[in-house]
């Protein structure tokens, strides 16, 4: 046998057993193929077993020993997790009897009659201890596949949100920002969202899918014209329509994009694009949706965007002090919010404000 | 093991060819234990308890000798403490102890068999 060659290929049985002679038997039988350890009953058996489970393969267990009997054993056994950890294997004089119905209750692989006949017990040792050896090859191999799998998606997902930044912020620096402000709004939304009620009944993915398309909210700027985009001072009427339109731009934008559409970013992106803009009372652009019919992802959004364009410093005016974003807030001097979207803002806010603190 | 301490052992009641098989060919492992089979207490013992007629000291003296003769391959003894244990068991003591002068013949048969050389 090919097991033979080194000790440490070679698997340790755990023989219990009260008589000399089936001791000596099993091990006469075993001994080439495997490392053997005994144990006169089941109370020295099982603190073998307790004191180091991965150092045995299989163990054979009489049934009628004194101190512990066979099936004290099993229940110990069991109350330790280790059933169907190490395959356990009978040793008894009578087949079919209630202690043989209670150790295959108990676990037992199989039932070995005494006195024993070699070529069998041999035979169904080596099957089991073959099976159980190669259920832990698998198990293995299927937990290095998973986790080689998780860090992959986890690369990719790393990768996906770079280039969306790397985007968001190529048209955000066109209006002289750096690409910390899209930054920032991931980070508020997933906050919110994680946070609040407002993220109740959504998944942890879905949360990242938002947080992510949050990001390309404003990627429709990429049209509007760089006088109207870096104005400092007040838009005309003209330039302020041409200005709204980069929601709808944004929209189409990214329904061009077709490796965008088949992900699951894709409809949240395309809704927080075009109606971030849009208000609880109706009056905003380009839909003029009213309360409930804006998502509530894209009304996150829109907040947040006030939020943060009042906390920094802009072409058309500097960053206010925290109190005085608040107070412009809750007053609705920036556009009229769902209360209860407000209600959960200012519960994080004061996490929020951190962000702005260098 | 020589052919003629085979066929003693035989007759006496020990299946050497059924017993080496169980040894897997172990001719030195089978003779010490057949050695030991002689030396046991559990037969002294067994034969004390079926005079003070303690049914649980026969119990387990007859358990651990039927399990011996089984693995040495002592088919009549076996048989005989087979029947004595489930006599015990289900309360027939009386049939268990009616089985003493067999299994000491039988017994003492085996022993001398072995002790010879």
């Amino acid at each position: 046998m090919d097991r033979l060659m080194s000790d440490e290929a070679m698997d340790r049985i755990l023989i219990i057993d009260d008589d000399e002679i089936n001791r000596e038997l099993l091990d006469n039988i075993f001994s080439a193929y495997y490392l053997i350890d005994k144990a006169e009953n089941g109370k020295i058996g099982i603190d073998r077993i307790e004191a180091d489970p991965d150092r045995y393969s299989a163990v054979l267990l009489d049934a009628m020993m004194p101190v512990m009997d066979g099936l004290e054993v099993l229940r110990r056994m069991e109350k330790d997790g280790l059933r169907n950890v190490i395959p356990v294997f009978l040793i008894t004089a009578e087949a079919s009897t209630d202690v043989t119905r209670e150790a295959y209750e108990l676990g037992v692989m199989d039932v070995i009659l005494k006195p024993v006949v070699p070529y069998l017990v041999l035979k169904r040792v080596n099957s089991i201890v073959e099976l159980f050896r190669a259920r832990k090859r698998l198990r293995s191999r299927v937990r290095m596949q998973e986790s080689e799998l998780i860090k992959r998606a986890r690369r990719i997902a790393e990768l996906n949100r770079g280039m969306i930044t790397a985007l968001a912020a190529a048209i955000e620096f066109r209006n002289g920002e750096s690409g910390e402000h899209v930054s920032r709004i991931h980070d508020i939304t997933e906050i919110i969202l994680r946070n609040t009620k407002l993220g109740d009944g959504l998944t942890e993915e879905e949360i990242m899918n938002i947080s992510l398309a949050s990001i390309m909210h404003d990627v429709g700027k990429i049209a509007i014209p760089d006088y109207i985009l870096s104005k400092p001072g007040r838009l005309t009427s003209e330039e302020y329509d041409i200005m709204k339109t980069h929601t709808t731009k944004g929209a189409q934008l990214l329904e061009t994009i077709h490796e965008l559409r088949g992900s699951e970013v894709y409809s949240y992106a395309c809704d927080i694009a075009r109606h971030h803009h849009e208000r609880w009372d109706g009056r905003g652009y380009p839909d003029g949706l009213k309360g409930d019919e804006i998502s509530i992802w894209a009304q996150i959004v829109s907040l947040a965007d006030v939020y943060d364009a009042l906390s920094c410093k802009r072409v058309y005016k500097d960053a206010f002090p925290r109190e005085k974003v608040i107070s412009m807030i809750r007053n609705g001097e920036c556009g009229t919010f769902n209360p209860q979207l407000l209600q959960c803002f200012f519960s994080v806010e004061d996490k929020l404000s951190r962000m702005y603190e260098n | 093991m020589d052919k003629q301490r085979s066929e003693m052992l035989y007759e006496s009641g020990v299946d050497v060819n059924d017993a080496l098989a169980r040894f897997m060919g172990n001719e030195a492992l089978l003779e010490k234990f057949l050695l030991k089979f002689c030396s046991d207490k559990n037969y002294s013992e067994l034969k004390d308890a079926a005079l003070r007629r303690d049914v649980d000291g026969m119990i387990r003296t007859s358990h651990s000798l039927k399990g011996m003769c089984g693995n040495l391959s002592m088919p009549k003894l076996f048989g005989l403490f087979t029947d004595q244990l489930t006599a015990l068991r289900s309360g027939k003591t009386e049939d268990a102890l009616r089985l003493m002068p067999q299994i000491s013949e039988e017994y003492d048969k085996v022993v001398k068999s072995i002790k010879k050389s």
